[in-house]
């Protein structure tokens, strides 16, 4: 292209001039042309590369205007919010048995770019759930549910967001059916839903996770509690250790601006607990108890087992068992108002095993000896209050043992009148009475010591308390404080469920603890001593064939709104043994017994049962045995 | 000089120099700008790509699949989380399977019963270990702070550190290696 234009002669004529070149007539039309073409090549070019920076620009501006970036830059779409649950730590028993492990089950939800048919998606998932537990619910229809996942799809759809999560906790097999309908429908393209679209689950995610789960079923459940949907541990050791067990979920945004991705935070797992209990002795109590509770008619029997020398709880059962909710229902996980665990959540009037702490109390300060005689003439008065035996009956001259043996009231009251209301309520609460054992159990109470100088304190409270009425103590309060006798070292240890915990590749065990020392050694040795001759001497059905024992038993009255009645009681026991080589101090109790109300009837022969298993399942040989075999 | 002068002054007056001037400006901001835009998408849809394909992969260790069909292939790589997952599953449904209740189960149907106290033999069996508990995890290691793990210059003195860079020197020129 040549430009027609023409510039002025004397203008070119300067340029010639100053650069010193002649114009000549015949040159001057080339350098002209030349000098007119420069611009129009140039003009040429700038058009090419005005038109490709247009496109590189009109690139820029549709990648920058379109509907996906208008997704990102929107505040409320620009990322994807994900908490990142670590895995639940699992909970062994002694020998290393799952007590509480984790199973895979899955999130089904729908990438919304990718659904072509919602119809289809919520028919699907309403058929292959329909007998879910979580959605099977009364009053809540397959047409409602389906309705209900067709509406949050499209709204899903309509506001561009880019994942809806629709069903959790699917199990494998139902999972496995989701497949079946995906594949089928993939299979039979003609099909058609309602709105004319070819029925499909594309668009549908499944994500495995984990949900808690109890292999041993009810074995443990009062012991370890319960997880709820979101996690949440309540009761036992699922609620004492939930920030252990649960980890640390790592809340995380996730912008999707490619520009902008984030790293995947990393995640610890929760700790493993390993824990004192024993799955074989948990099981052979339950079954013990269960019959016992057939037996005797009681509303409810809780047992403790606890090595008296480190505070080991090897077997801990409550019956009947709470009767749960459904584990997707949050609100309380509970159908009935009564404690989760009697043996640290119930407290209760425990009667004559009380008298073990008395005695101990009185032996220790030197109130009395274990051939301090005692008159009993049936009755004794204190505080304005007359106190009889449980039989009524006076029992003359008796030894502490013989009171002991013989369970007297009167005695009692008189050993505690020795001692003095200020020391005998000095070593009550030495003995942890009117505070938390510190047992690693959720929902511990402390029940009720009236002391001297309260409000609701009376002197007859010091007879009554004697005996163990009118105290609120729970059965793992009484068990701490018996093990300081049942060791023989005069040292209480804290009752503790965990053994160890296993965190980044390493198992820490804590140490056993003693919280205190309430009596002599030797205080603790008489008394042992003065108990398992006691069994003897009445013949207790509480003894163990080969195994020598000591132990007491206890009934208490029932206090209602109109005062005691004597027609419903606890009934305890509390024994130990091997005497000499302590393994075991066992707890029972049973509450509103029917077919006998007395300790030494229907909570003696548990007792026994549960420490003639226990002694099996620990391999410890008769006393006779044993003593062979060491003075061979 | 005066000769550069009017040189140039004639050619800055030179009538299409000024439109070669307007249009060359033009062009240079044009292209300058379709440079850098250019650049600029260029990194940009790779940085995207890449983007995306950091997503998708973290949409994989997120554990998402595809209802129809994208399973994770044994040849993969899989996430540990799901690893883990895996074993976790595997170990409860063991426990299911050797539960007490299970176990009792089978005993029974063996004809199997508890045993009678009666009926136990003891022996005593020289260095027999009663079983302890289960191990699942070796005990932490004590952190033991060592002098030996201490940097050099933590535990020598002035007249160490001398010594050392003579003999240093000295092995260096002698040829000996130490």
């Amino acid at each position: 292209m040549r430009s027609n234009r023409r510039y002025p002669v004397d203008a070119i004529g300067r340029f010639n001039m100053a650069i010193g070149v002649e114009p000549a007539e015949s040159t001057r039309p080339a350098v002209e042309q030349d000098h007119i073409a420069a611009p129009g090549r140039l003009i040429f070019m700038g058009i090419i590369f005005a038109i490709i920076s247009l496109l590189i620009i009109v690139q820029l501006a549709r990648l920058q205007l379109s509907p996906q970036a208008q997704v990102i830059v929107n505040d409320d779409l620009s990322s994807v919010y994900h908490i990142f649950y670590p895995p639940r730590g699992e909970i062994y028993d002694h020998w290393g048995r799952l007590l509480a492990g984790n199973i895979m089950v899955y999130e089904i939800g729908a990438q919304v770019a990718y659904v072509d048919s919602p119809k289809t998606i919520a028919f699907a998932l309403t058929k292959v759930l329909a007998n879910h537990q979580e959605y099977n619910n009364p009053g809540y229809t397959s047409a409602q549910y389906q309705a209900d996942i067709e509406a949050e799809l499209l709204a899903a759809i309509e506001s561009g967001r880019p994942y809806v999560p629709l069903a959790d906790f699917v199990t494998e097999e139902e999972l496995g059916q989701l497949k079946v309908w995906a594949s089928t429908y993939e299979s039979m393209p003609q099909v058609k839903d309602d709105d004319g679209e070819p029925a499909s689950l594309a668009g549908l995610l499944y994500r495995p996770r984990l949900q808690r789960v109890y292999p041993e079923g009810g074995l443990v459940s009062n012991v370890l509690g319960f997880v709820d949907r979101l996690g949440q541990g309540y009761y036992g050791i699922e609620g004492r250790y939930n920030d252990l067990l649960a980890g640390t979920p790592q809340p995380t945004w996730f912008p999707l601006d490619p520009n902008r991705v984030n790293e995947i935070p990393e995640i610890d797992p929760g700790s493993d607990l390993v824990l004192t209990l024993d799955r074989e002795m948990q099981a052979a109590v339950m079954d013990i108890l269960e019959e016992a509770l057939d037996d005797t008619g009681a509303s409810s029997g809780t047992v403790v087992v606890m090595d008296p020398n480190n505070g080991e709880i090897l077997a801990m059962v409550s019956l009947p068992l709470v009767e749960m909710k459904p584990y997707w229902e949050t609100d309380s996980g509970r159908t009935e108002n009564t404690p989760y665990n009697r043996a640290v959540s119930q407290d209760y009037e425990p009667g004559s095993v009380f008298k073990v702490l008395t005695m101990a109390s009185a032996l220790d300060a030197g109130a009395v000896t274990p051939d301090t005689v005692f008159h009993d003439t049936g009755s004794i008065s204190i505080g304005g209050i007359t106190i009889h035996n449980w039989d009524y009956g006076a029992w003359g001259e008796q030894t502490m043992q013989g009171c002991l043996q013989h369970s007297l009231n009167v005695c009692l009251t008189w050993v505690a009148m020795e001692l003095g209301a200020a020391d005998f309520y000095s070593y009550l609460q030495d003995f942890g009475f009117g505070r938390l054992t510190g047992i690693d159990l959720a929902f511990e109470t402390a029940g009720r010591l009236k002391l001297p100088g309260d409000n609701d304190w009376y002197e007859a409270d010091l007879g009554t308390n004697s005996f163990g009425q009118g105290i609120a103590v729970t059965p793992i309060q009484m068990i701490m404080a018996i093990s300081a006798v049942a060791n023989g070292r005069g040292e209480m240890v804290m009752p503790h469920i965990l053994h160890s915990m296993v965190r980044d590749g390493s198992q820490y065990t804590p140490l056993a603890q003693v919280v205190g020392r309430p009596i002599s050694a030797e205080t603790a040795q008489i008394l042992t001593e003065m108990l398992s001759n006691s069994l003897e001497h009445e013949s207790s059905v509480a003894l163990v064939p080969g195994y020598r024992v000591a132990g007491k038993t206890g009934t208490a009255e029932i206090a209602g709104p109109s005062g005691y009645t004597s027609n419903e009681t606890n009934a305890s026991f509390v024994g130990w043994g091997p005497v000499g080589e302590p393994r075991f101090l066992v707890y029972v109790w049973l509450e509103k017994p029917e077919s006998s109300p007395w300790g030494s009837v229907v909570a003696a022969p548990v007792f026994r049962d549960v420490f003639a298993r226990l002694v099996i399942l620990a391999d410890i040989p008769p006393d006779e045995t044993r003593m062979s075999i060491e003075n061979p | 000089m005066e000769r550069i002068q009017s040189i140039t002054q004639a050619y800055s007056q030179t009538p299409w120099r000024k439109q070669v001037q307007l249009i060359g400006i033009f062009l240079l901001v044009l292209v300058a700008s379709a440079l850098v835009a250019g650049v600029y998408l260029n990194v940009t849809a790779r940085t995207n790509e890449l983007g995306r394909e950091i997503q998708e992969m973290q949409v994989h260790i997120y554990g998402y699949y595809d209802l129809l069909g994208d399973e994770a292939d044994p040849e993969d790589i899989v996430p540990i989380e799901e690893l883990e997952q895996n074993i976790a599953n595997l170990r409860t449904q063991l426990a299911y399977l050797t539960s007490y209740q299970v176990m009792a189960a089978r005993a029974r149907d063996l004809g199997l019963e508890p045993v009678d106290p009666e009926d136990i033999v003891y022996l005593e069996i020289a260095g027999y270990a009663p079983p302890e508990f289960v191990v699942l995890a070796p005990p932490p290691q004590p952190v033991v702070v060592s002098a030996a793990g201490l940097d050099p210059a933590f535990r020598e003195s002035l007249f160490d550190w001398v010594g050392i860079q003579i003999r240093e020197t000295l092995k260096y020129f002698n040829g000996v290696t130490p």
